[in-house]
C-alpha cells in the first residue's frame, strides 16, 4: 500500500488549495492509497477521490478548510483528526467521512450516498437537501452530540441520527424549526426537541426494525468516533429514541388546511363563545339548516294561485251594462244555449236593441279575441236573444216603486225590480216606451219592430206602465208618498242651444231627430245643412238630414270631434263632412249663411244645433238636490240627496243607452238593499285581465264564417275565467296540479304544495290567466 | 289612446336592448321549471309560442298546414324585470338548456329609469378595465443582493399595527431596573395599537349582508384568529352587532362601525358594561369609496325582526344613513367630537380611525388627523369599492381611485416624518381582478399599512355573481341569488354560514401564501413593506411618475 503525507504548509508557506487538490489527485493517480494530509485551511479535502474500485484513506490533521470530503466517491475514506468547518461533505457520492471533533454548518448538505459520523456537534443548517438515490444505498449522517438549527431542511432522502450525548442545548437537540420542507428519509434522535415541521413531519416511536438497525449501526460509529463507551447508554432503550418522518406525498396531497373542520369549530369554539344556535339565534324564527335553490312547500318564494274569475273579463270590464259575456260563451259551450241568450236579460231587457243594434260594444272594442281576428260577435248574439221570454219574476214582496220615465235607464230599473218582486209603476210622459230610442235614434239604426217585441217583453215583467204621464211637482209628490222608493230616470230632453246671433233660427237635434221619429219630416231637399257638434247624435241627425233629401251636410265643431263608430260610419258614407275647429259667431238666415270666428263661414239652409240636451227636473222636490243646469247629483248607482229618491240615466250625466241600462240595473240593487233594510255596498268592480295572461298562441285564426251562436262561443278565449281544459295538469312537470270536482258539479284546480317547486309554468300556459303567482307568504 | 287590445309592441323594448340576453334551448329543456323558479328578477317565464308548418308532399302544390302550440321559457322585455345575468337559471338547469349571455349592444342606461327614477344597483363600478394596481409589478426581486429568502421555509410576520405609533423619543417611558416601563407619572396618553393582519375585512352591516354571510364572515376571521393565530380582524358596517357577539371574547376581532345613521348604538352602548373584550378597534365612516358624499338607505322591505332589534328600530321602516354626520360639518367638528367620543366609550383603550372616501381633499383630513393625538389610523376607500346599494351615476362616475390617493397620502406623511406614526389603510378594488395578494401587496408598497377588502370576499367566500359588467349587481333589491345580500330567509338560507367560514379561512390561507411568495423574493419577511416604492413598478409611464415609482418596460 502506498503511504504517503501531504503537507498544506511546507517551510511556513501555505499550498493554495486549487494547488494542494492538484497534490491530492496526483498523488492517489501514482498509487497512493493512504494519504496523510496535514492541511492549513484548504479548501475541499478528499473529494473527487476515483481510484477505480481500490479504497483510499485519507486522515487529515490541522486545520481543515470547508466543503471536506465535498463530492467524494465510493472508496474513498476521510478520518479528520479534530474538528472541521462547513460545507463537509456537500454532494457526497459514497465517502466515509469520520470526523474526531464538531462540524460546523452546512454538514452533509446533498449528500447522496456516504457516511458522515461526527463525534461531536453539527452546526445550523446540517443535512439539508440529501437524496437517497434508489440504485444506491441512502446516505447516514451521524451526530453525537446535537445540532444547529433549522436541521434537515427539505431532506430528500437518507437517515441522520443525532445522539443527544451532553447536548451544547441541553433543551433542544435538533435545533430551531427542523425538518423544513423533508419530504424523505428519516431522523432518528434521543433528546428533548422544541419542535419541528408539523407540515411536513411527524414525530414517532421507533420501530423494531428501526431499532434493529440503529443499534447495529452503532457499533461501527462508535467505534469510529472512538467513544465505545456510550454503546450502553445508547441502546438501553428503544423508548429513549424518537424519530421525525416525512408525509408521503399521498398523505400531503390529503392534508386539508384545516387543523379543525369548520363544523367542529362551529359547535366548540364559535357557539360555546356566543351560544348556541350563532350569533343572531335569538333574532330568527326559522330553523338555521340550508335550504335548495329548489324548495316546495312553505321554502317556495312564489306560489300558483287558481284566480278563477279574480279580474273581470274585458268584455264585461267594458260593458257599462256589465253584461259577462264569457259567461254565456261558457254555456253555449257546455250545450246551454237556451241559459245563455236568457241570461242577459239578467243584465239588459233590451239586448237585441242595444247590444244587437245600436250600442257601439265597447265590449268587442275591448275583446281580447281581435288580437287573433276579430272581436267576439257580441252584437249578434244580443240580436239572437230578441226572443227569448222575460224571465219569471221572483215572488211579490209587497214593496212598491215608481220609476219616473220610460227611457232605457227607467225600462232598466224598473225590469230589474219587477224582476225582483216589487210593484213598480213606471210614469212615461211620452205615449210610448223607449226614451230616446224611440224618439230620437234614426229608424234604420233600430229596426223598429226589434224594439217594439223587446218592450212588449218588457211588458211581460208585470210593470204597471203610466203612458202620457207628466210629472210635476205635484204628481212628483204623490208619487213619493205612495211608494217606498223612487227612481228618477226622466232623461236629458232640454236641447242646450247657442248664445249667439241667429240662434232663433237653428233647431236642435233633439226636436229634429224626434220630428222624424214621430212622423214630422222636414224638407229638405237640395238644402244645405250644418250640423254644430260633430258628436254621436250630430252623425245621427247628418244621416237623418241626407234621407230627408239635404244636398250636403257639414258637422263643425269646436274640438277634435267625438263621433265614432257606426254613427260616424253611416254619416260618412252618406257624404257627411266634418270641421273643426270652428267656432260658431253668427247665423243668418236670410243669407243662408252661417259665419265661423276664422272668418270662414258655410251655405246653410238650416242649422241642427248638437251640444247635448239636458234634463228638465224642475219637478223633483229640493230635497233632491240638482245642480243649475238641472242635472241630478248622484252617485254611480243612483243615491241622491234624498234616501228614498234614486237617480240615473242622461238625468245625472249625458251616456250610451247602455250606461243607462247598467245605472238601472245597479240603482236596483241599491234599492233593493233599501227596501229589506240593508246598508248597500256596491260590489267592488273586478279589475281588468292584463291582456298578457291570455295566452292568444292558442288560438287559430277564424275565416269569416255566418254567424252561430256554437261556433262562435268556440271563439271566446275565456279570458279570466277557467275553461277547464286542463293544461295546466298536463303542463305541470311534477304532477303537483290536480282538478278537484264537487258534488254541486263545481270543479277548482289545486295544488300539491308538497310537489310545487314554484316554477309558474302553469301561470305561463294558462290559456285564460287563471293561474298566477303570488309571494309564498 | 289605443284601446289596449289593439296594440301590440308600441313602447316595448326588444331583447337587444337588454344588457343580457337568455339563449335558451329548445331542444334541450324539459320544461321541467327550475330556471322560473330561481330566476331572481323573474326575467324568464313560462310562454306559450304556435309554431305553424305548411308542408306540401305530392307532386304539385297541396298545401297542407300542421300548428303546434307548445310552451317556452321566455325572456321578458320589462325593464323592471330585466335580466340581471346572474346565470342562477344556468346553475339550476339539469339539461343545460339556459344561459344568460352578456350583450355588448346593450342600451339599458338610455332605458332604466322608468317611473322617473334613476338607475340604482349594488355591486361595483362597472370598469371592466385593469384597474392601477393591477398594473403594478414587483420589480425589485433579491438576486444575491438581499437575503435570499424562501417564502415556503422561512418564517415570515405579516402583520400590521392599527393604532398610532408614537415616535421613540415621546414614549412616556422610564427605566426601571434595566428595563423599560410605562411611566403612568407623566400622565401623557399612551395610544392603543393593535397587531393585526393587514388585510381587513371591510364596513359591510347586518342589513346589507345577510345574517347568514355576516355570521359566516365573521366565524371565519374567528378561526383564523383562534386556531391559525392569524390576527384577521372586520368591521361591522353601520348596523349594529348581535349582542350575543358584543358580549363575546370574539368582539376583540371585529371593528364595530359607527356611521351618520348610528344604527345599533344604543345597543353597543348598553352592552358596553356586560363586554368582557375591547373591541379591536372603532372606525367612524365619513364616506365609503362606491358613492363618496352619497349616503346609504336600508330598504323598509329588509327591515324585519332581526334588523329591527339589532339597529334598534322599527320594523318596516326606510333606514337612512344620510351622507354626512347631521350635526357636524367641519373637519375640526367631526374629527374631536367623534374621535373623542369613541374613544371615551371605552376608556381610550381601543383605536379609533374615521373611514373617508377617496378624494383629491384626502391630504386634508390627513393632515388634521396628524395633529390629533386621539386618531388611530385613517382609512380611504377608493372609487373601485363596492356597495350594497347606491346610484348607477355615483357608483360608475364617483370617486378617487385609491392608488394615487394613497400615495400621495403617504408621501405627505413622508415629508412631516410621520410616515411610520400614523396607518393608511386603503381600500377600494383590492382584487378586483382577482389579484387580491397582488393588489394588497402594491399598496402596502405604495404606503399603506393594511388593506380592506370586500367584494373579494364575496366574490370568493359566497360565490358572489357579481362582476363589472354589471352582472347581477341587485344586492340592493334583497333579491341576492346567492343569500349574501338579502334579509328574505328563502334566499339566505341557501348560503350556509359554515361553507363562507371555510372559504374564507382558505381565502386568507392562500392569501398568506402569495403575500409570502411577493414579500420573499423582494427579501422581507418581518416587517410589512410599507412604503417599499422602490420595490414596484409599472410599464405606464404617467403611472410611474404620479405614483413616484419605476417606470419598466
Amino acid at each position: 500500500m502506498n503511504k504517503i503525507t501531504l503537507k498544506g504548509n511546507i517551510d511556513g508557506k501555505r499550498t493554495p488549495s486549487r494547488i494542494f487538490e492538484e497534490e491530492i489527485q496526483d498523488a492517489v493517480r501514482q498509487g497512493a492509497r493512504e494519504i496523510e494530509v496535514v492541511a492549513d485551511g484548504q479548501q475541499g479535502l478528499g473529494g473527487r477521490i476515483w481510484p477505480r474500485g481500490e479504497a483510499v484513506k485519507i486522515t487529515v490533521e490541522g486545520p481543515v478548510g470547508q466543503r471536506l470530503g465535498s463530492m467524494g466517491m465510493f472508496g474513498t475514506e476521510i478520518v479528520v483528526k479534530g474538528s472541521a468547518s462547513d460545507d463537509i461533505g456537500w454532494i457526497n457520492c459514497g465517502a466515509k467521512i469520520t470526523v474526531l471533533g464538531d462540524v460546523t454548518n452546512g454538514a452533509h448538505n446533498a449528500a447522496a450516498q456516504g457516511t458522515l459520523y461526527v463525534q461531536g456537534s453539527g452546526g445550523a443548517r446540517c443535512d439539508t437537501m440529501t437524496k437517497h438515490n434508489p440504485r444506491f444505498d441512502p446516505p447516514q449522517s451521524w451526530y453525537f452530540r446535537d445540532v444547529g438549527d433549522t436541521f434537515a431542511e427539505f431532506k430528500a432522502g437518507g437517515i441522520a441520527v443525532v445522539c443527544g450525548v451532553n447536548p451544547r442545548n441541553p433543551e433542544n437537540i435538533l435545533g430551531y424549526r427542523p425538518c423544513v420542507g423533508m419530504v424523505g428519509g428519516v431522523v432518528y434522535f434521543r433528546g428533548p426537541i422544541q419542535g419541528y415541521s408539523e407540515g411536513d413531519v411527524r414525530l414517532l416511536d421507533l420501530t423494531d426494525q428501526d431499532w434493529q438497525w440503529l443499534t447495529a449501526g452503532m457499533k461501527p460509529y462508535l467505534e469510529a468516533i472512538q467513544r465505545n463507551e456510550y454503546y450502553d447508554e445508547l441502546t438501553r432503550s428503544k423508548n429513549d429514541w424518537n424519530k421525525l418522518v416525512p408525509y408521503t406525498a399521498q398523505e400531503r396531497a390529503k392534508k386539508k388546511i384545516f387543523k379543525m373542520s369548520v363544523a367542529e369549530f362551529r359547535s366548540n369554539i364559535w357557539e360555546s363563545g356566543v351560544g348556541k344556535g350563532g350569533i343572531f339565534a335569538e333574532y330568527l324564527n326559522h330553523p338555521v339548516t340550508v335550504l335548495p335553490y329548489i324548495t316546495t312547500g312553505e321554502d317556495r318564494r312564489y306560489k300558483p294561485v287558481w284566480n278563477n274569475y279574480k279580474y273581470a273579463p274585458p268584455c264585461e270590464y267594458a260593458c257599462p251594462s256589465g253584461i259577462p259575456t264569457q259567461k254565456r260563451a261558457q254555456l253555449i259551450r257546455a250545450g246551454k244555449l237556451h241559459e245563455a241568450l236568457e241570461l242577459v236579460l239578467q243584465y239588459s231587457p233590451l239586448p237585441a236593441s242595444v247590444c244587437g243594434e245600436i250600442c257601439p260594444n265597447l265590449c268587442m272594442q275591448a275583446c281580447t279575441r281581435s288580437q287573433v281576428d276579430s272581436a267576439f260577435n257580441i252584437r249578434e248574439l244580443g240580436k239572437a236573444s230578441l226572443e227569448v221570454k222575460a224571465p219569471k219574476r221572483a215572488k211579490k214582496t209587497g214593496r212598491k216603486v215608481a220609476v219616473i220615465g220610460g227611457g232605457p235607464g227607467g225600462l232598466s230599473a224598473a225590469w230589474q225590480l219587477a224582476l225582483k218582486g216589487h210593484d213598480i209603476s213606471l210614469y212615461e210622459a211620452a205615449g210610448k216606451l223607449g226614451g230616446k230610442l224611440e224618439l230620437c235614434i234614426p229608424r234604420e239604426r233600430l229596426p223598429q219592430e226589434v224594439l217594439k217585441k223587446e218592450l212588449s217583453r218588457f211588458e211581460e215583467a208585470g210593470v204597471k206602465v203610466h203612458l202620457e204621464t207628466k210629472v210635476n211637482k205635484k204628481k212628483f209628490e204623490e208619487i213619493y208618498k205612495k211608494h217606498d222608493a223612487v227612481v228618477v230616470a226622466c232623461g236629458a230632453h232640454k236641447p242646450r242651444m247657442m248664445n249667439v246671433p241667429g240662434s232663433d233660427d237653428m233647431v236642435s237635434a233633439y226636436d229634429f231627430l224626434k220630428g222624424i221619429n214621430i212622423g214630422r219630416v222636414p224638407k229638405l231637399k237640395d238644402q244645405s245643412v250644418v250640423i254644430i257638434g260633430a258628436g254621436n247624435v250630430g252623425m245621427d241627425v247628418a244621416a237623418q238630414a241626407y234621407h230627408c233629401g239635404a244636398k250636403e251636410v257639414t258637422a263643425v265643431d269646436i274640438q277634435k270631434p267625438a263621433a265614432f263608430g257606426k254613427e260616424l260610419e253611416i254619416a260618412q258614407a252618406l257624404g257627411t263632412k266634418i270641421v273643426w275647429p270652428k267656432f260658431t259667431e253668427k247665423f243668418v238666415k236670410k243669407e243662408k249663411k252661417i259665419y265661423f270666428t276664422d272668418g270662414s263661414s258655410l251655405d246653410a239652409d238650416v242649422v241642427v244645433v248638437s251640444i247635448g240636451d239636458t234634463p228638465m227636473t224642475e219637478f223633483l222636490p229640493p230635497s233632491v238636490h240638482t245642480n243649475k243646469n238641472g242635472w241630478i247629483e248622484a252617485d254611480e248607482v243612483g243615491h241622491t240627496s234624498d234616501p228614498k229618491v234614486y237617480a240615473i240615466g242622461d238625468a245625472t250625466k249625458l251616456g250610451l243607452v247602455t250606461h243607462a241600462i247598467g245605472q238601472g240595473r245597479k240603482a236596483a240593487d241599491a234599492v233593493q238593499a233599501l227596501l229589506s233594510g240593508r246598508s248597500y255596498y256596491m260590489p267592488a268592480k273586478k279589475p281588468l285581465v292584463p291582456y298578457e295572461k291570455i295566452k292568444t298562441a292558442y288560438y287559430d285564426i277564424c275565416k269569416g264564417e255566418p254567424f252561430k251562436p256554437e261556433t262562435e262561443a268556440n271563439r271566446c278565449m275565456s279570458c279570466a275565467v277557467c275553461r277547464d281544459c286542463k293544461m295546466c295538469e298536463a303542463t305541470c312537470y311534477y304532477g303537483a296540479i290536480s282538478r278537484k270536482e264537487y258534488e254541486d258539479g263545481s270543479y277548482e284546480y289545486v295544488v300539491d304544495e308538497n310537489l310545487c317547486i314554484g316554477c309558474s309554468f302553469c301561470a305561463g300556459i294558462c290559456p285564460c290567466g287563471v293561474w298566477e303567482m303570488a309571494e309564498n307568504i | 289612446m289605443e284601446p289596449a287590445s289593439r296594440l301590440d309592441h308600441n313602447h316595448e323594448l326588444s331583447v337587444k336592448d337588454l344588457p343580457y340576453i337568455v339563449r335558451w334551448r329548445d331542444d334541450r329543456c324539459k320544461r321541467c321549471g327550475r330556471c322560473t323558479a330561481v330566476c331572481p328578477m323573474l326575467s324568464i317565464e313560462p310562454a306559450v309560442v304556435v309554431k305553424r308548418l305548411v308542408q306540401s308532399e305530392g307532386m304539385t302544390p297541396e298545401p297542407k298546414a300542421a300548428r303546434v302550440v307548445t310552451t317556452m321559457v321566455k325572456q321578458t322585455t320589462n325593464i323592471d324585470r330585466y335580466c340581471i345575468g346572474c346565470g342562477t337559471c344556468t346553475l339550476v338547469c339539469p339539461n343545460e338548456a339556459i344561459e344568460p349571455e352578456y350583450n355588448p349592444q346593450h342600451k339599458f342606461n338610455f332605458h332604466k329609469n322608468k317611473g322617473g327614477h334613476p338607475y340604482r344597483r349594488g355591486g361595483r363600478r362597472n370598469d371592466p378595465l385593469p384597474s392601477t394596481l393591477d398594473r403594478l409589478r414587483f420589480t425589485r426581486i433579491s438576486m444575491l443582493t438581499d437575503p435570499a429568502l424562501d417564502a415556503g421555509r422561512h418564517e415570515f410576520r405579516i402583520r400590521t399595527y392599527l393604532g398610532r405609533i408614537l415616535p421613540a423619543e415621546e414614549l412616556p417611558v422610564k427605566m426601571v431596573n434595566g428595563k423599560l416601563e410605562a411611566d403612568r407619572a407623566t400622565g401623557r396618553f399612551i395610544p392603543p395599537v393593535r397587531e393585526i393582519y393587514p388585510v381587513i375585512i371591510g364596513s359591510m352591516s347586518i342589513g346589507a349582508l345577510s345574517p347568514t354571510m355576516w355570521e359566516g364572515l365573521a366565524m371565519g376571521i374567528t378561526y383564523l384568529n383562534e386556531v391559525e393565530g392569524m390576527p384577521v380582524v372586520m368591521c361591522s358596517g353601520e348596523g349594529g352587532m348581535p349582542q350575543r357577539l358584543l358580549k363575546s371574547r370574539f368582539i376583540k376581532y371585529f371593528i364595530p362601525q359607527i356611521a351618520s345613521g348610528y344604527f345599533g348604538w344604543d345597543e353597543i352602548v348598553r352592552a358596553l358594561p356586560h363586554m368582557v373584550e375591547d373591541p379591536c378597534a372603532i372606525e367612524i365612516k365619513y364616506g365609503q369609496g362606491a358613492k363618496p358624499g352619497d349616503g346609504g338607505l336600508l330598504m323598509a322591505h329588509k327591515v324585519l325582526k332581526l334588523i329591527s332589534e339589532i339597529r334598534g328600530v322599527p320594523m318596516g321602516v326606510d333606514l337612512p344613513s344620510p351622507p354626512t354626520h347631521q350635526t357636524q360639518y367641519s373637519i375640526e367638528e367631526s374629527v374631536a367630537k367623534m374621535i373623542q367620543s369613541m374613544s371615551m366609550a371605552w376608556g381610550f383603550r381601543v383605536p379609533v380611525y374615521p373611514k373617508i372616501s377617496g378624494t383629491r381633499t384626502a391630504k386634508a383630513v390627513l393632515n388634521n388627523l396628524v395633529r390629533n393625538p386621539y386618531a388611530a389610523a385613517i382609512s380611504i376607500d377608493g372609487e373601485d369599492g363596492g356597495t350594497g346599494a347606491a346610484y348607477n351615476v355615483s357608483m360608475d362616475t364617483m370617486g378617487h381611485p385609491i392608488a394615487s390617493n394613497i400615495r400621495e397620502c403617504y408621501l405627505d406623511l413622508v415629508r412631516h416624518g410621520k410616515q411610520n406614526e400614523l396607518p393608511l389603510i386603503a381600500a377600494g378594488g383590492i382584487g378586483k381582478k382577482g389579484n387580491l395578494a397582488a393588489n394588497a401587496a402594491a399598496l402596502f408598497m405604495l404606503g399603506a399599512s393594511a388593506v380592506s377588502i370586500g367584494k373579494y370576499i364575496m366574490q370568493s367566500a359566497a360565490w358572489c355573481h357579481g362582476d363589472e359588467m354589471n352582472r347581477c349587481n341587485v344586492c340592493n333589491l334583497g333579491k341576492c341569488p346567492r343569500g349574501i345580500t338579502t334579509q328574505d330567509p328563502k334566499l339566505y338560507r341557501r348560503l350556509d354560514p359554515e361553507k363562507v367560514a371555510e372559504r374564507v379561512v382558505e381565502v386568507y390561507k392562500s392569501l398568506d401564501v402569495e403575500l409570502k411568495k411577493i414579500f420573499a423574493p423582494m427579501g422581507r419577511s418581518m416587517e410589512l413593506p410599507i412604503g417599499m416604492s422602490d420595490g414596484i413598478s409599472t410599464d405606464d409611464h404617467a403611472i410611474a411618475e404620479r405614483l413616484q415609482i419605476n417606470y419598466v418596460c
